[in-house]
């Protein structure tokens, strides 16, 4: 049984982080209607920035204080990612607006693969690392009930944690400030929203530099998890079952889904897995995905889809 | 001035139908067939066959497959790479453990179980739409990325889900050389390609565009939803499982599962983005577009390099294929969303024109 | 031209309702189309008369109530189904193959009459060749009638409005229906395409004797070309009747006009 809460608490804090990147899609698509496939890309980006950032700036600076290095660095990382979102702005969305579903998200596509060599080719492709201090030792629980206790990782705990705040926080923007209501408004028809006078390249400026901001966060705990190499923009594709899951509308959703999907695998690869020959974590959230969006075609919160003839 | 119709009435419904209506079209096309049948092989040398001739063939059967689903019917599917895989093992599998398969009916064989499995994956799609279908395709990639690794029946129980061909053969002749390799993709292509152009101008491929274009208001003209999508899903599935089998036998001659990932699944999508949607012509710029561009940027960037006194190392060629790569996708998708076959087809109304300006 | 007596009932609607979530559509609306007439379904902007003609086509399921055609009753209708049973329609938003040229937006309304199979039709010679040129004949004809012989090659989207309208009724007729359901086959059209509509759907209506449900706004135009008319205002029927019956109709006018204080 300890064995068992062990894995489900794993699944939990994995689902956690998939939610983290999910959540990037989920503000991108409430807010502009564009599914952005370069997700992942900008996760590996702003993640690369702030691991090269905390090398580079303490060096030039002549900075020793590990606090104030990784501020600066993040601080750096969120400049590059807002100006990354301002040029993703200029060069592409504006001169696609109204196009069809499918281009967007091909654009965005373009936009992940141009994203990822450049980001190489300006902070380079080896294995960096990122330390801003998050413990990495493992925690020991309820060792009275079960003996040894069970095992969860401060680390993973902490990510939950700030995952947590930020899906409040975001849910709180959207819904109550007049900025949140623009951002739904453009997400449902860009071209009605601009003709009321809603600054559409403002706001898309702004969506696109939140979830930045959300990416970089990702990349963070990501990266001082695992290290920032290349591998970190295909964690994008493990989040993609999240983000249907959930619904692509809803921030609790990115949420929800990325806690059942981070349990599911981890539950069915321990206990399915032998059976099955192993690995089936790569597939297990897709098809899981599959089978809800048989019975409910929208995901588990999405807005139900009405077509009117 | 040459390329106008003027005089070429037609006076039958039958010669309205045909495929190239316009005579100079007929010619043309007659031209380039001989040229790639005839002149090619004189010209071409093994590196031209293996690195670019070949492939292209190859993709070019593929993004034909996958024009027909999602430019043709609207079905988005990020899974290509998956019906390729079925194709390529199936294929092995009929090849190696019975004694004496022909090989064309090895790879139709291929052909037939990726239409199994692609009408099986297909059947959400009267479900699911748009993003969601797009991202449930996903299931079928990951799905069998796993299944050729772990399930050793499928590989003649190989560990590492690697397999490998020999002693291919068409009618007695041996496929081993790159000309002969050549011929038999481009036999079969011509041939798919003209299957092809005849479904979707029939009243089938007319029922696949009501499904993308009007979707609820289709069945109010009497198509079927059902049949419609899942026949684009057959149907698409057949060639790209060919196409896999292809790939495997005749091109790599030994291949494992990652040679069918996802990456292959984008850049097939990017073929038929590039090339242009719903247009059979599409699917042979896009591949063309596609399998010569690396090449390209693998031989200019360093001349340039070269140029301005700068090393540029293969890694860095790497990143910038990518980077330049993007930023192309981004590029056509803002000046022409249908692609290159698109710009053709403009090109071609100017040169009715010509030397006139309207 | 043969002009057609008024037969029986061909459609009964009864009782419908229809609800979206909260907003009800349509209440208890019950009427009859006769064989052979012209029905024009009329009232204000919201009034429920695209969602009545979407309930009998099969597009919405109503929550309650029936459909009968042809003597056989349907609690819900299968979009499908309707289109065998002989019930074409045009849409108010024209959902037509932009891309595609009017011929062939036109031979699609021929579609469930292809019979030809897949593995024909990839061979084309023969059977499907056939299948196609005869089908084109018919579709030929129909152009003759609608007049739009000049464009039968041009893509519909470059067309003007007025002939993208005919386009879409050209592939209604392509079903040969035996109903016909119109959805403001006029809208946005001005006197000079109106006058020619209405001669063509006068025509369909008499050379080939089909029933024609008709959502119309322009008055005049109504009253000039129906046999009868229902009238709808937010999803109740609130007249039903002869053109002149239904003008003489108090609720009908204080619903467009407003009652005078």
């Amino acid at each position: 049984m300890g064995f068992f809460l062990e894995t489900v608490i794993g699944g939990l804090m994995s689902g956690m982080l998939y939610s983290l990147v999910a959540l990037g899609f989920v503000l991108i698509f409430k807010a502009s209607g564009v599914f952005n496939f370069a997700q992942g890309a900008m996760v590996l980006f702003a993640a690369l920035a702030m691991a090269r950032f905390s090398e580079w700036l303490p060096a030039l600076l002549g900075i020793d204080n590990k606090v104030l290095g990784n501020l600066l660095a993040f601080a750096g990382a969120m400049v590059l990612m807002v100006v990354v979102a301002w040029l993703i702005e200029r060069l592409v969305l504006s001169k696609l607006v109204n196009q069809e579903g499918i281009t967007l998200l091909m654009a965005t596509l373009g936009i992940a693969y141009f994203l990822d060599g450049f980001g190489q080719t300006l902070f380079g492709s080896a294995i960096y690392k990122i330390d801003v201090g998050l413990p990495k030792d493992p925690m020991f629980l309820l060792q009275n009930v079960f003996e040894g206790g069970v095992l969860v990782n401060k680390e993973d705990l902490y990510a939950a944690g700030i995952a947590a705040t930020l899906v409040v926080v975001l849910s709180l923007f959207f819904q109550y400030t007049s900025t949140g209501r623009a951002l739904r408004a453009v997400a449902d028809d860009h071209q009605a929203a601009q003709s009321i006078g809603i600054p559409l390249n403002r706001i898309w400026v702004i969506v696109w530099s939140v979830a930045g901001f959300v990416a970089l966060v990702a990349g963070i705990i990501w990266g001082s998890k695992l290290g920032v190499q290349f591998s970190l923009s295909l964690v994008a594709l493990k989040a993609l079952p999240v983000v249907i899951l959930g619904g692509l509308t809803s921030v609790p959703g990115a949420i929800i889904g990325g806690l059942i999907i981070g349990v599911g695998e981890k539950v069915s690869e321990v206990y399915l897995g032998p059976t099955l020959g192993g690995g089936i974590e790569i597939w297990f959230g897709y098809v899981l995905v599959l089978f809800v969006l048989l019975v409910r075609p929208q995901g588990l919160f999405g807005e139900k889809i009405i077509d009117r003839v | 001035m040459i390329y106008r119709e003027n005089g070429q009435f037609k006076t039958s419904y039958r010669a309205d139908q045909q495929i190239f209506p316009i005579t100079q079209d007929r010619t043309a096309i007659a031209a380039l067939l001989l040229f790639a049948v005839v002149g090619v092989p004189l010209l071409a040398d093994e590196y031209l066959f293996r690195a670019i001739l070949i492939p292209f063939l190859i993709l070019a059967l593929a993004a034909l497959g996958l024009n027909i689903l999602v430019g043709y019917c609207g079905q988005i599917s990020l899974g290509t790479g998956a019906f390729m895989a079925v194709g390529a093992y199936a294929a092995y599998n009929f090849f190696v453990r019975i004694q004496g398969m022909p090989l064309i009916v090895a790879l139709l064989l291929g052909g037939l179980c990726a239409t199994v499995v692609g009408v099986l994956f297909g059947i959400p799609s009267l479900r699911i739409k748009g993003l969601y279908l797009a991202v449930a395709t996903l299931a079928a990639q990951f799905f069998t990325d796993w299944a050729f690794l772990r399930i050793s029946w499928f590989t003649n129980n190989s560990s590492s889900g690697s397999v490998s061909v020999s002693n291919l053969s068409f009618l007695g002749l041996p496929i081993s050389s790159p000309l002969s390799k050549y011929l038999f993709c481009l036999a079969i292509l011509v041939v798919f390609a003209w299957l092809a152009k005849n479904l979707v101008r029939g009243h089938i491929g007319r029922e696949w565009m009501a499904i993308r274009d009007m979707d609820v208001a289709a069945a109010v003209i009497g198509i079927r939803p059902v049949y419609a999508k899942l026949t684009a899903f057959a149907v698409s599935s057949f060639i790209v499982g060919v196409a896999g089998g292809l790939w495997g036998f005749v091109h790599l001659g030994s291949w494992e599962p990652a040679a069918f990932s996802i990456d292959r699944s984008f850049q097939l999508l990017f073929m038929i983005i590039i090339g242009g949607l719903g247009s059979i012509t599409g699917a042979f710029f896009g591949a063309a577009f596609i399998v010569i561009l690396p090449i390209f940027l693998n031989r200019a960037l360093p001349a340039l390099g070269d140029l301005i006194g700068v090393e540029i190392s293969t890694a860095a060629v790497a990143h910038s294929e990518l980077m330049i790569f993007g930023a192309l996708i981004v590029f056509f998708l803002i000046v022409e969303p249908h692609g290159l076959a698109r710009l053709w087809s403009t090109a071609k109304e100017k040169m009715r024109l010509w030397p006139f300006p309207h | 031209m043969a002009e057609r007596k008024i037969g029986e009932v061909i459609l009964d609607v009864h009782n419908i309702s229809l609800r979206f979530g909260g907003v009800k559509a349509l209440s208890d609306i019950s009427f009859d189309v006769r064989e052979h007439e012209l029905r024009a379904i009329i009232g204000p902007n919201g009034a429920g008369k695209s969602s009545m003609l979407n309930c009998i086509n099969g597009v919405y399921t109503p929550q309650e109530g029936s459909i009968t055609f042809r003597g056989q009753k349907f609690s819900h209708m299968n979009s499908r189904q309707v289109a065998e049973m002989g019930v074409a329609r045009t849409f108010q938003n024209l959902a037509l193959f932009k891309g595609m040229s009017v011929l062939d937006n036109i031979m699609s309304g021929r579609n469930l009459k292809m019979k030809t199979n897949i593995f024909q039709q990839a061979i084309r010679f023969g059977a499907a060749e056939r299948e196609e040129s005869e089908h084109r004949e018919a579709v030929e004809k129909i152009i003759d009638f609608l007049q739009i012989q000049a464009f039968r090659k041009t893509p519909v989207g470059r067309l003007p409005y007025g002939l993208q309208k005919r386009v879409d009724l050209g592939r209604a007729l392509a079903m040969e229906p035996q109903v016909l359901l119109l959805d403001e086959p006029m809208a946005g059209m001005n006197v000079e395409e109106k006058q020619d509509m209405s001669r063509f759907i006068l025509d369909v209506k008499d050379e080939y004797g089909t029933t024609i449900v008709l959502i119309e706004h322009d008055m005049g135009v109504v009253m000039d070309i129906s046999d009868r008319v229902v009238v709808l205002d937010y999803g109740r029927k609130i007249g039903d009747g002869t053109p002149d019956e239904v003008r003489a109709n108090a609720d009908v006018v204080s619903a467009y006009l407003g009652t005078s204080q």
